[in-house]
């Protein structure tokens, strides 16, 4: 009777503790969330976000790491959706500038790309431009199969030490 | 103190300051909450509502779980039973991930966007930590006895 009691007794503290170790981990969540310089809020629209929207357009998405491995394997073909200013600027070394603005005046050049077979990752600025997802839409809809979004961007890439051409 | 509870107690501590450590990969989850964030959003198991407070939660319960188990002899048991249950969601996360075709990172060790992509190898280091999570927990109550 007694071993069963301090058996309960010692679970009942356990839970207890539990509870403390959760309660004491929300409490500094929320403190500092509070005065962090970088707090995010608790609660956002990811629905807007490029990659939320890749995914309802079954457009697969890559990040970095996927990125510059594809790059070192040189089979894949880099498409860069961002202005001419910004791609001469520097680019990924090999990419092709396609604006998405002015994508219409590019047209034969991405039927023969889509024809090549070959990978076609499309990347735009940062994590935040849809250029390249709407380019990508448009390459997808022009029948382009074997197409990925490279999702971070040319900012990333080059903060990144990723080659880049000018 | 008998052979036996001599192992059981190295064991213990062993894997109590291994974990530990693990755990404490979640600092740089705390200096940058954004990544953390985004990282979890990636698993694509929660509503997005919910993202942004499960990935502040749970940097902070890993720091507080690892500093616990360092410094806090009392709450060692219970900090055990959390960080089993969170290797656990991890490592089943993972695997659903996988089995989606993911190639991002997990987020577990880094949030770097040069991080590995996920593998089965994550897996397998996942549950080496659960394994280890649950020898603690055997060798604690051992040395109780």
């Amino acid at each position: 009777m007694f071993s069963v009691l301090f058996v309960v007794k010692k679970q009942v503290s356990i839970l207890e503790r539990i509870g403390i170790i959760l309660l004491v981990s929300g409490v500094a969540a929320l403190v500092s969330n509070s005065v962090h310089p970088n707090r995010i809020p608790w609660v956002q629209s990811w629905s807007h976000y490029v990659e939320a929207r890749a995914a309802k357009q079954e457009i697969k998405v890559i990040p970095l790491s996927v990125a510059l491995e594809k790059f070192q394997s040189g089979r894949s073909r880099f498409i860069d959706a961002r202005s001419p200013d910004r791609f001469s600027d520097g680019h990924i070394p090999g990419a092709l500038s396609i604006p998405f603005e002015s994508f219409a005046d590019h047209f034969e050049r991405v039927g023969e790309l889509i024809d090549s077979g070959r990978e076609l990752i499309v990347y735009c600025q940062s994590r935040d431009c849809d250029d390249s997802l709407m380019l990508a839409a448009e390459l997808k809809s022009m029948g382009a199969k074997n197409l990925v979004l490279y999702v971070d961007g040319f900012e990333l890439w080059k903060k990144h030490g990723g080659e880049v051409e000018r | 103190m008998t052979r036996d509870q001599k192992i059981y107690r190295l064991a213990y501590w062993t894997a109590c300051v291994i974990i530990a450590v693990v755990l404490l990969a979640a600092v740089h989850k705390v200096v940058n909450p954004a990544e953390f964030a985004l990282a979890v959003y990636r698993f694509h198991l929660l509503p997005g509502f919910l993202v942004n407070i499960v990935s502040l939660y749970l940097q902070w319960l890993e720091l507080v779980c690892a500093v616990g188990l360092l410094f806090v002899p009392k709450y060692r048991s219970a900090i055990l039973w959390i960080v089993l249950m969170l290797f656990a969601l991890f490592t089943g996360g993972v695997v659903i991930n996988l089995l989606r075709g993911s190639v991002f990172s997990c987020g577990c060790f880094s949030i770097s966007p040069l991080a590995y992509p996920m593998s089965w190898l994550s897996v397998a280091r996942n549950a080496a930590l659960l394994g280890l999570t649950g020898l603690a927990l055997y060798s604690s109550r051992k040395i109780a006895d």
